[in-house]
């Protein structure tokens, strides 16, 4: 019995954005990496290809993050000590893209210098976030932009009480922004109206709808990136970008993943329980269509590459 | 086609009697279209009415219940592809896979039968085992019997799976699996053992093909298994089950099954099946360390997301905070937790978060309501014994709520109240500049 | 006058390569000649300009206000856009100045400014109010003045005077059944003797059902001009403000309005808190004295705004009172504990409250005068919108209508009439100017509209009664956030716009704000603001509104498209501009012939329903009728509200003519 596969069409696809720039492309990275650029939903090959894959980055710290849980302390180790080597051996674990996240402790020149030195060091493209106060973010932010000038990194992180510094200088220096906003398609959506209307060229903004680690609120970002998707392939302009996420930050912060003694014996071994968990945060993600996932330890790249991998062959 | 409120509204009497305890016929139709009541309850909706309202109504997939000895694992009923549309119903069940042969099957599924974790106040543990007939299945079940009462998935050949059936007759188990090879004799030993069916195939043809052909034979609980093989065909084939059975294609109209089990990545390959339309699950062993992520992925996907979900009430610990720590306060809705608990944490401050039980409201629907006062606000204080963990007896309240203060003042004595900003995101200001 | 001018407008940057053709432009103001001659391609406005006339272009021309529109009565001009203008307009040889271009000899009419801007489509002005055509006193009243002669007593007839009294209406008006209160008998004799046994009665009948029973009201003595009027007053009691209009029972005609916000505000601007405050200890005493005394204080009010010829009004003159309020304000007025209309399952204790005397209420009327407290539906939706829905007709439409209540809780109705749906939503009282910090009602010295020159940003404004500026209201907070959003002083999330420059954009105290009138221009001599809180408030209020009405709409499954007309109640005063409320996302971007401004619809439905017991039956007819939906049971209302917390909504797509104004003022600069 021969059945008509329904297949969905859609008017709207997500826009193909590249991080990064090669020196052809008037930066100094080893390559660029392209992302977005489906026209459906997402794996569904019977629909229509994936024309560009997720990517894994792997973020990595201006100083060593004596509050990580002690399993990430002890896979980097050394490395944690100085950016540069940390992003290669980040490169090494897997990486198709880095972060780099600034602390408050940073002076501007201290943060500049941590930029150039993990760009030194790794020819992947290069994400950088503030500390995450806007004061501090834009301190150091603008002079970071000015300083890699060209190279197509992603500053963030943008959110609708603070973004039209971080904004003016992506565009003034070439680079792309990452627009955070809470668990919410109306406020994305917004955010990314609010950027766009500064002029910001629309194939310069990766949506960060924030996503809640598992068992702490992934059902939201879950739910929120599906319908972003759908009113993106359905032609809403302002939800065609591709979006980044962070299921490393979402889930070692978790009790779960961050602490071994003193939980309940049905938790399960430690490390397992904990790379499950940033795995399973990142796959569930995946599967609702993040194009850029941020992790932490090694063995949890690994894993969600080999499933992209499999994903993305038709 | 769902029909809409004003549309059943117009196949109702339309005389605003009361009986049904709403207060008009339309408020009724409302309901109706929310699927929140029976039909039942008019009693003056006319036969043909009743009729066109029916055909609205029938869930696209068969609900299949596997049974045993009192419990009962069920999948169906689904009405959506995507959970923000409505909602996912029917949790997948999740089964440990077991083998006949396996010298210590009843220590093994003891243990996991024994299996219990606590997510935010809800006990969960397995649904149950999957039964590999690589020895005499009736030995095994009997073994299984008297380690587990939960249902079972009974795997192998119709000659095998005899036995088993036997071994475990009133209750319904699940066999594995009708092909194109065994389908009379699998359909036959279902409908005599009143067991559900696996249907196997790897098109949506052939599975289509095969439900109708066992369906005419009188076994109506059917499974689907699309044995695909790798991740990219495993969600290919489940989404075109579900989106065929939701356009009403009554022969794929059933649940789907997965195997993570043979998967390259057991874990994610099950987290795929969780989100992406599996009915049942089956695991490879029992691995706390996945299972537990896996039951709070399950209870995360299959959350209504029409309804606000609540955290545990309790004081929380943001950012180790220290006797000296601020105490803050908020409601048990999760957005509104989440929202807090992310400014704080993300600001690195530390601080003590009492939640409060608000039946899982807003802080302004909360107060509304009167389930966020000075009173319940006092009980949570006092509840948590928030008093023997800080040095500094004062408590920050939500800026919406700013009225509330002085009564809960008078409520919480040698307290001191302040009022905190209205919205999450000025926490961290707040914080810095006002508490220090 | 002919002036000849090496003026030259806009068109200097043409180095003219020819000679320049010279054309005559006269213009006629005020019945006043002048004449310029410029060359062509001149801008009629800088013709006008040259003429010494002063074309008022709050716009800063370009042709999105329509307030510089002008008649060609002679000759042509060449139209650059004609958006303000309708085909008839051109028909007419309407042009607008700063769009319009010399190209020979022409004749210009300056209409004065009032008539412009009575003549804009987006206007909408709430009818006067008029007598409905069948109010027939004596068949449609449920009270009535009787005259009646009494037989003195005498040593023969030592009957008592009400036993007297009771016999002359048997005898003289066929009243078998007659009911008195104590109050009135402590005064009936004395009043039976100071008229000389010529007595004016007052009495409240059973329409329809029983003539034969009636209840005395009042007794006064002679008899009274019939013709004389009888006082009567319909009521509404708003969360913010408490309207009331006294009006003659005999002609039906409204004689006094006045309006004042609630005194209840002091103690919570919304019905939660007020209910809150209510359930504490006293609180609900004080709650229903600081009602009773704005309602008394606006009865006092009103009466001395009416001149009688019959000499002064008196509140205690006022024999019946309708009214109208939401369920808790109605509680609150008649001193019903009211904490179980806020906590789940949200139950009233009363929706239609029997019907009652002035001393029973407490108010300065007529002690036994009657008070009809109008039906409620539930809890959230109560007198004031059943009255709503009785004076727009929407419970008789024939297709679907959707009725707003723009004011503090927001209420929707959805319907015609086979059926009703409706909603509440709480939207806070930013459009009737409270919560504001420069808010006020639509009275004396409100603006009420505001344009906003999208160059030089500078506001002109239009207040009401035409003096110095006090504050603004609420159709004046909507055209002012519109322009303010239109021209980028904020921008889409409300935020006023940093880079803006203009020494009106600054640092408050209440964050950044924009001024809209100067210390100088203003009655108080402090600056009328608009801040970034305010903002907020109205962005809250109209996203609430605009949420309850979307999801009320897909809850019953109708698009929102196919409503027939949209008809909206609210305290802005006289008119609306339909055009800037759907700038900022309050109303659906439809067509503007389908918008009425229906003014308070809630005052007028009480006003109906205090002249004629058939319209009060009908508003039973439509709070039974009426099925109320409950917001707050599931997501879709949060969802719908914070999108459209956006201006003028997150989906642009929503609103086609707001994208197009957008657009096209990009081209602009």
């Amino acid at each position: 019995m021969p059945i008509d596969i329904p297949k969905d069409k859609w008017p709207g696809s997500i826009r193909a954005i590249t991080i990064g720039a090669t020196s052809a492309e008037g930066g100094t990275r080893a390559k660029s990496i392209t992302v977005g650029g489906q026209t459906t939903l997402p794996y569904l090959h019977f629909e229509a290809p994936t024309p560009n894959q997720p990517v894994i980055a792997i973020e990595i710290k201006s100083r060593k993050p004596e509050d990580w849980s002690p399993l990430l302390l002890e896979t980097w180790g050394e490395a944690m000590n100085d950016s540069a080597q940390w992003a290669k051996k980040a490169e090494e674990a897997g990486a198709g893209l880095l972060v780099l996240a600034l602390t408050v402790e940073d002076s501007v020149e201290d943060a500049v210098k941590a930029v150039k030195s993990v760009l030194a060091a790794s020819g992947l493209p290069l994400i950088v976030w503030g500390p995450g106060q806007a004061e501090k973010d834009n301190e150091l932010l603008v002079p970071i932009a000015e300083a890699t000038k060209g190279e197509k990194l992603v500053l963030g992180i943008c959110e609708d009480k603070n973004y039209r510094t971080i904004v003016a200088t992506a565009m003034a220096n070439g680079h792309l922004v990452q627009a955070r906003t809470p668990m919410d398609v109306n406020l994305s959506k917004q955010l990314n109206i609010l950027i766009s209307d500064m002029g910001m060229p629309k194939d310069r903004i990766l949506m960060d709808p924030t996503t809640g680690a598992l068992g702490y609120g992934i059902e939201y970002g879950y739910s929120v990136m599906e319908r972003l998707r759908l009113a993106a392939l359905q032609g809403d302009a302002m939800t065609q970008f591709p979006m980044i996420v962070t299921p490393g930050f979402e889930a070692w912060k978790t009790k779960e993943s961050k602490v071994g003694e003193g939980v309940p014996e049905s938790w399960g071994d430690w490390k397992a329980r904990a790379i499950n968990w940033e795995t399973l945060t990142a796959m569930a993600l995946i599967e609702s269509g993040a194009d850029v996932v941020v992790l932490r330890h090694p063995e949890s790249v690994k894993r969600v590459k080999d499933a992209i991998g499999e994903l993305v062959i038709a | 086609m769902a029909l809409s409120g004003i549309q059943i509204y117009k196949l109702l009497p339309q005389t605003n009697c009361k009986e049904c305890s709403f207060p008009t016929c339309l408020a009724f139709a409302m309901k109706l279209a929310a699927k929140q009541v029976e039909l039942g309850a008019c009693p003056y909706v006319s036969d043909e009415s009743k009729k066109q309202l029916a055909e609205s109504a029938a869930p696209p997939i068969r609900l299949v219940a596997l049974k045993s000895n009192g419990t009962e694992v069920k999948a169906g009923n689904e009405v959506c592809l995507f959970r923000h549309e409505k909602t996912f119903y029917n949790k997948p069940g999740l089964f440990i896979r077991v083998k006949a042969s396996d010298p210590d099957l009843a220590q093994k599924v003891a243990t996991a039968d024994a299996y219990k974790v606590n997510y935010v106040g809800m006990d969960f543990s397995i649904d149950g085992f999957a039964v590999l007939a690589d020895a005499d299945l009736g030995t095994a079940i009997k073994t299984i019997r008297t380690a587990t009462k939960r249902p079972l998935i009974l795997m192998g050949d119709p000659a095998s799976l005899q036995p088993g059936l036997l071994a475990c007759s009133g209750e319904t188990p699940l066999l594995y699996a009708a092909d194109a090879s065994n389908a009379d004799a699998m359909a036959d030993l279902a409908k005599t053992h009143k067991a559900a069916l696996i249907v196997k195939a790897d098109s949506p043809d052939a599975l289509a093909e095969l439900t109708q052909k066992i369906q005419a034979k009188g076994v109506e609980d059917l499974v689907l298994d699309a044995s695909a093989t790798s991740l990219s065909a495993a969600l290919t084939r489940n989404t075109q089950l579900r989106r065929l059975a939701l356009k009403n294609m009554r022969a794929l109209g059933y649940p789907i099954i997965a195997f993570p089990c043979d998967a390259k990545d057991e874990g994610i390959a099950a987290a795929q099946a969780i989100a992406k339309y599996a009915g049942f699950v089956v695991l490879s062993e029992f691995k706390p360390e996945l299972l537990y992520p896996l039951l709070v992925l399950r209870e995360n996907i299959y959350t209504d997301p029409q309804k606000p979900i609540q955290v545990q009430p309790g004081i929380y610990e943001i950012n180790a905070p220290k006797p000296e720590s601020p105490v803050l306060v908020t409601t048990n809705f999760s957005i509104t937790y989440f929202a807090v608990a992310n400014e704080v944490e993300g600001s690195g401050l530390p601080a003590w978060l009492v939640v409060t039980d608000a039946e899982g409201m807003s802080v302004l629907t909360a107060w509304a309501a009167g389930k966020f006062d000075a009173e319940r606000i006092a009980k949570a204080i006092k509840g948590f014994n928030v008093a023997d963990k800080v040095s500094k007896k004062r408590i920050i309240l939500p800026g919406h709520v700013a009225v509330l203060s002085g009564e809960v003042e008078e409520e919480l004595p040698g307290w001191e109240v302040r009022v905190g900003p209205r919205e999450a995101v000025d926490l961290p200001a707040f914080m810095k500049q006002v508490l220090n | 006058m002919l002036r000849s001018a090496c003026f030259v407008g806009r068109q200097t940057e043409h180095a003219p390569r020819t000679k320049v053709m010279q054309h005559t432009v006269s213009f006629t103001l005020d019945d006043k000649p002048t004449a310029v001659i410029v060359p062509t391609n001149t801008l009629l406005a800088d013709a006008a300009h040259l003429a010494g006339i002063d074309i008022g272009q709050p716009c800063g021309g370009q042709g999105r206000c329509g307030r510089c529109a002008v008649q060609v009565t002679e000759g042509s001009v060449k139209r650059r856009s004609t958006l303000r203008l309708s085909p008839v307009d051109i028909e007419q040889g309407y042009a607008l100045a700063c769009q319009s271009i010399v190209e020979g000899d022409i004749a210009i009419y300056v209409p004065p400014q009032e008539k412009i801007e009575r003549r804009l489509t987006t206007d909408r002005v709430v009818a006067e109010v008029t007598v409905p055509a069948d109010y027939e006193y004596s068949f449609a009243q449920t009270v009535r003045r009787l005259h009646l002669t009494l037989n003195p007593p005498s040593m023969d007839d030592q009957t008592d005077d009400w036993a007297r009294l009771q016999t002359a209406f048997r005898l003289q008006h066929q009243i078998e059944r007659l009911t008195c209160s104590v109050g009135l008998l402590r005064k009936m004799g004395y009043v039976l003797r100071e008229g000389d046994w010529k007595v004016t009665a007052i009495i409240e009948t059973n329409q329809p059902a029983d003539q034969m029973t009636a209840r005395l009201i009042d007794l006064r003595p002679s008899h009274e001009d019939e013709y004389a009027p009888l006082w009567g007053s319909a009521i509404d009691i708003g969360t913010t403000t408490v309207t009331l209009w006294l009006v003659d029972l005999v002609t039906g005609q409204v004689r006094a309005q006045a309006a004042e916000y609630n005194g209840q505000i002091a103690r919570g601007e919304d019905v939660v808190s007020r209910i809150i405050f209510a359930a504490k200890n006293g609180g609900g005493g004080e709650m229903r004295q600081r009602v009773l005394e704005t309602i008394n204080s606006l009865l006092e009010l009103a009466c001395k705004r009416v001149k009688s010829p019959q000499g002064k009004v008196t509140p205690d003159q006022v024999i019946k009172a309708t009214i109208a309020g939401n369920s808790t304000m109605m509680h609150l007025l008649l001193g019903i504990p009211a904490s179980s209309i806020r906590l789940s399952p949200f139950i009233t204790t009363v929706n239609h409250p029997p019907s009652m005397t002035g001393r029973d209420v407490g108010l300065n009327a007529c002690p036994e005068a009657v008070v009809d407290c109008l039906p409620g539906v539930a809890s959230y939706v109560g007198a004031d919108i059943t009255s709503g829905v009785l004076s727009s007709g929407l419970d008789g439409a024939e297709n679907v209508t959707l009725f707003l209540d723009v004011g503090t809780n927001g209420e929707t109705v959805l319907g015609n009439r086979d059926w009703l749906v409706t909603c509440a939503c709480s939207a806070g009282p930013a459009f009737e100017g409270a919560g504001v910090v420069n808010g006020m009602r639509a009275t004396q010295g409100a603006i009420e509209e505001v344009w906003i020159n999208s160059e030089t940003l500078e506001p002109t404004y239009r207040v009401i009664g035409g003096g110095k500026p006090k504050g603004i209201c609420g159709s004046g907070l909507i055209s002012l956030l519109s322009e303010a959003f239109i021209t980028g002083v904020v921008d889409k999330g409300g935020n006023v716009n940093v880079a803006a420059s203009s020494s009106r954009v600054r640092e408050g105290a209440h964050g950044r704000e924009y001024v809209v009138a100067w210390g100088h221009e203003s009655d108080s001599g402090e600056d009328i603001v608009i801040t970034r809180v305010d903002i907020d408030n109205l962005l809250r209020a109209k996203a609430a509104i605009y949420a309850g009405f979307t999801v009320l709409a897909e809850n019953v499954g109708i698009p929102l498209e196919t409503t027939d007309k949209v008809l909206i109640g609210g305290s802005f005063g006289k008119y609306i501009n339909v055009e800037k409320a759907v700038q900022i996302g309050l109303l659906p971007d439809m067509d503007w012939s389908r918008f009425e401004f229906l003014g308070n619809t809630s005052v007028k439905g009480a006003y109906l329903a205090l002249l004629d017991w058939r319209k009060r039956e009908r508003i039973t007819e439509i709070a039974k009728r009426m099925t109320y939906v409950e917001l707050s049971a599931d997501n879709s209302f949060y969802e719908a509200f914070t999108s459209a917390l956006f201006l003028p909504h997150t989906d642009l797509s929503k609103f086609p003519s707001v994208a197009e104004a957008l657009e096209s003022k990009k081209v602009d600069r």
